[in-house]
């Protein structure tokens, strides 16, 4: 091979990995979604109450409160990265936009499984197709519609570039082939406007999950409590969304042995350090600006709460943002872990820990509201590891991709 | 196949003149979206009580806990008295610790566990001024009728319990064991005052500590009563004038407001703070739209320069362009 590949570490395009589909740890992962989605069922006959530990003090659980508002920000990543490609002129970061749209994708639709299973009277959605029911000052109506239409329209569509691929491979019949050819001749004429698109509405309902909480006025914790919720919510989705893209892509390395770009993937671990550190600033001059932060030290639990949640995420975002960091992918990969956890814990504290109802109410999610939700996520795992599979996702090096795969074709030989 | 490659030119990367005007244009679209921290309210999200307004007046003093409100207002609503914890423990039948889905209204007994202080209170919904739970409800479930009265429309909701998470007086309640659940909160007996009659509460109490009557008559008695008796009541204030936005059950109370579980609240509503803050974000849907048609701009532009470089590989490899 000549050098015109680039260096041989350097990714350039996405390949199917191809290999067994039904190994021990894709048993394992679902085993525990089926349970999840068997108790889902339970659920729906035995009432939320029996399903969870939510009562009408804190009325929403883990469904809502991790399931979507947490983990969604967790899977801004198709969003977070795409916005650096396009809007932000970060074209080397094309390569892994395919992984991050499928992370999104596969967040968001858990999260929309598991508001499914939370809300109460599902049957009364068709009531979403009467305009002149929407009320249009209802904060989660515009996180339902922002969030069913980014999932059901921006990301479809900006994630059927590999199944359409796929179609186009030798194995189907010619017709799927020239089928599958000229829809991705539609697709690539409207792909900007769904990508424009699929920037706005994440912007929308990413920072609405936010003014939620801002809706519970006095009932959440001052500290957390702010007019400027929205922004520190979508601006936390930036952070961990990209730095989850990274630690999804360095696991996916080293599980299957793929060759890892780690000068392309440090970049983004830097930006989302950047970006943590930017956070950090706004929240710590907000919350001094509105006089609260002796509020915050107490020497109660939100004092350790805050403290976990501002240092979780200031530590690891000033050593990623700081240079050295891109010689040791291992450390960055712990950083980056510590980062979403703070992030996830940031995201997450509001709805729960500092949710104030008061008469002596009290939530721990119980066993099966923690099973179930284990079991949406396990959903999205499952849909991660069949999909890296068979559809071209994961970024390689060029000399990779052309040893292993005739192109479009996912190969049953290993790749190593 | 194993296509020769030849060199490719080295990407252009980074930011050049025009694509720093694009990202300013960004950043200048962006600064729209930033809420104002100290602009609460704005004007114009302010909400009123409609005219002839339905109200409740609950006086402190008056109450002697006979509870005769809260059997009466089960048998009014056909809902079945919830016996408390006896139900799990099969004693004798005692009364509900809270509010829940078979409690619309409750009396509760404040006790101060350091001096003599006690006072009974009474808990339904106030039907707010500008309810939070309305505005919460994604919808329209919730909804701000006649005379002001906050009811709830089953064929609407979809068991969401956003009206649990915003109500700053923990007041909805969800039937949690249910297939159907419903949200069970008090509707003001419109079904009684349909047919001319009294909400079932005020019709029953025998000292007369809760009233029906207009808002405007009934805060104007309340005036009366603290006017007559200065240092009676706490802070010489009806409860619900102006707090959280004004709501249409009022409160007399010769104890703190917050020890009877009425949280001090600001006369702004939260309902009203939320919409400015949103209003404020979204301008009527105008930022989102100029947010989309920048992104769209700059989007174009870049994804047009991303296909002629992946087409251009395309060409020199003969693999197929990965968009």
């Amino acid at each position: 091979m000549s050098s015109g590949f680039g260096k041989p570490n350097e990714w350039r395009r996405s390949m199917a990995l191809g290999g067994q589909m039904l190994t021990p740890a894709f048993l394992i992962v679902s085993a525990v979604a089926a349970l999840g989605l068997i108790l889902s069922l339970w659920r729906e006959y035995a009432g939320l109450g029996a399903a969870s530990g939510m009562n009408d003090g804190y009325s929403w659980g883990l469904y809502k409160n991790f399931n979507v508002t947490t983990l969604t920000a967790l899977g801004s990543g198709g969003y977070a990265l795409g916005m650096l490609v396009y809007v932000f002129d970060r074209r080397k970061y094309h390569v892994l936009m395919r992984t991050a749209l499928l992370v999104s994708i596969l967040s968001y639709s858990a999260g929309m499984v598991s508001l499914g299973v939370d809300v109460g009277r599902p049957w009364n959605f068709i009531w979403m197709g009467i305009p002149w029911v929407w009320n249009m000052d209802s904060v989660l109506f515009e996180v339902a519609l922002c969030m069913t239409a980014y999932v059901m329209i921006a990301l479809d569509l900006e994630n059927l570039g590999p199944l359409l691929e796929r179609l186009e491979g030798k194995q189907f019949p010619k017709l799927v082939n020239e089928m599958a050819h000229l829809a991705f001749r539609v697709v690539k004429a409207v792909y900007p406007f769904f990508v424009a698109l699929a920037f706005i509405l994440p912007s929308m309902h990413q920072s609405s999950l936010g003014s939620l909480m801002y809706q519970a006025g006095h009932r959440v914790h001052p500290v957390w409590q702010t007019p400027m919720l929205p922004l520190l919510y979508l601006l936390m989705a930036w952070v961990i969304g990209l730095a989850f893209v990274v630690v999804v892509l360095e696991a996916s390395c080293a599980i299957w042995k793929l060759p890892m770009d780690w000068k392309l993937l440090s970049g983004i671990a830097r930006i989302s350090g950047f970006l943590g550190v930017a956070w950090f600033v706004i929240r710590l001059g907000e919350v001094w600006y509105r006089g609260v932060l002796g509020k915050a030290f107490q020497g109660d639990l939100f004092t350790g709460v805050f403290l976990a949640e501002m240092l979780m995420v200031l530590i690891p975002s000033v050593m990623l943002a700081s240079p050295g960091i891109s010689e040791t992918p291992r450390k960055a990969f712990n950083l980056l872990m510590i980062l979403c956890v703070g992030g996830m814990l940031y995201r997450y504290t509001p709805t729960t820990i500092a949710f104030m109802p008061g008469e002596n109410y009290s939530y721990f999610p119980s066993v099966i509201e923690v099973l179930m939700s284990l079991g949406f996520i396990a959903l999205a795992v499952i849909g991660y590891l069949y999909t890296v599979k068979r559809f071209p996702i994961l970024p390689v090096p060029m000399q990779l991709y052309l040893r292993t795969a005739e192109p479009a074709v996912c190969v049953k030989e290993q790749i190593a | 196949m194993k296509p020769e490659k030849q060199d490719v030119q080295p990407e252009k990367q980074g930011v050049n003149r025009r694509g720093m005007f694009r990202i300013l244009q960004a950043g200048a679209a962006a600064a729209v979206i930033v809420p104002k921290a100290q602009a609460r309210v704005a004007e114009d999200q302010i909400r009123y009580a409609p005219k002839g307004a339905y109200a409740m007046l609950y006086d402190t003093t008056l109450c002697i806990g006979c509870k005769a409100c809260v059997t009466a207002c089960n048998e009014a609503n056909q809902l079945r008295p919830d016996p408390g914890y006896s139900k799990y423990i099969n004693n004798i039948y005692e009364a509900p610790p809270s509010l829940n889905s078979q409690t619309k209204n409750i009396i509760k007994l404040y006790k101060n566990k350091e001096n003599t202080e006690w006072s009974f209170v009474k808990q339904q919904c106030m039907h707010c001024v500008d309810p939070s739970c309305v505005q919460a409800c994604p919808l329209s479930a919730l909804s701000k009728g006649a005379f002001g009265v906050v009811a709830w429309n089953g064929n609407q909701c979809i068991g969401c319990r956003c009206c649990q998470l915003a109500c700053p007086f923990n007041i909805p309640k969800f039937e949690w064991t249910a297939v159907n659940p419903k949200i069970v909160k008090c509707e003001f007996c419109s079904h009684l005052l349909a047919v001319g009659k009294k909400p079932a509460c005020t019709s029953v109490c025998p000292r007369g500590a809760v009233i029906f009557g207009t808002r405007d008559d009934l805060l104007a008695e309340a005036k009366k009563r603290i006017a007559g008796a200065p240092g009676k009541y706490f802070d010489n204030r009806v409860y619900g004038e102006k707090e959280g936005g004004g709501t249409q059950v009022l409160y007399l109370s010769h104890v703190p407001f917050t020890k009877i579980g009425l949280p001090e609240l600001g006369e702004e509503a939260n309902a009203a703070k939320v919409r400015t803050n949103s209003e404020t974000i979204y301008q009527g849907g105008i930022t989102p739209l100029v947010i989309y048609g920048a992104l769209l701009g700059v989007t174009r532009y870049f994804f047009k320069e991303h296909v002629k470089e992946a087409e251009e590989e395309s060409a020199q490899t003969g693999l197929k362009e990965q968009l």
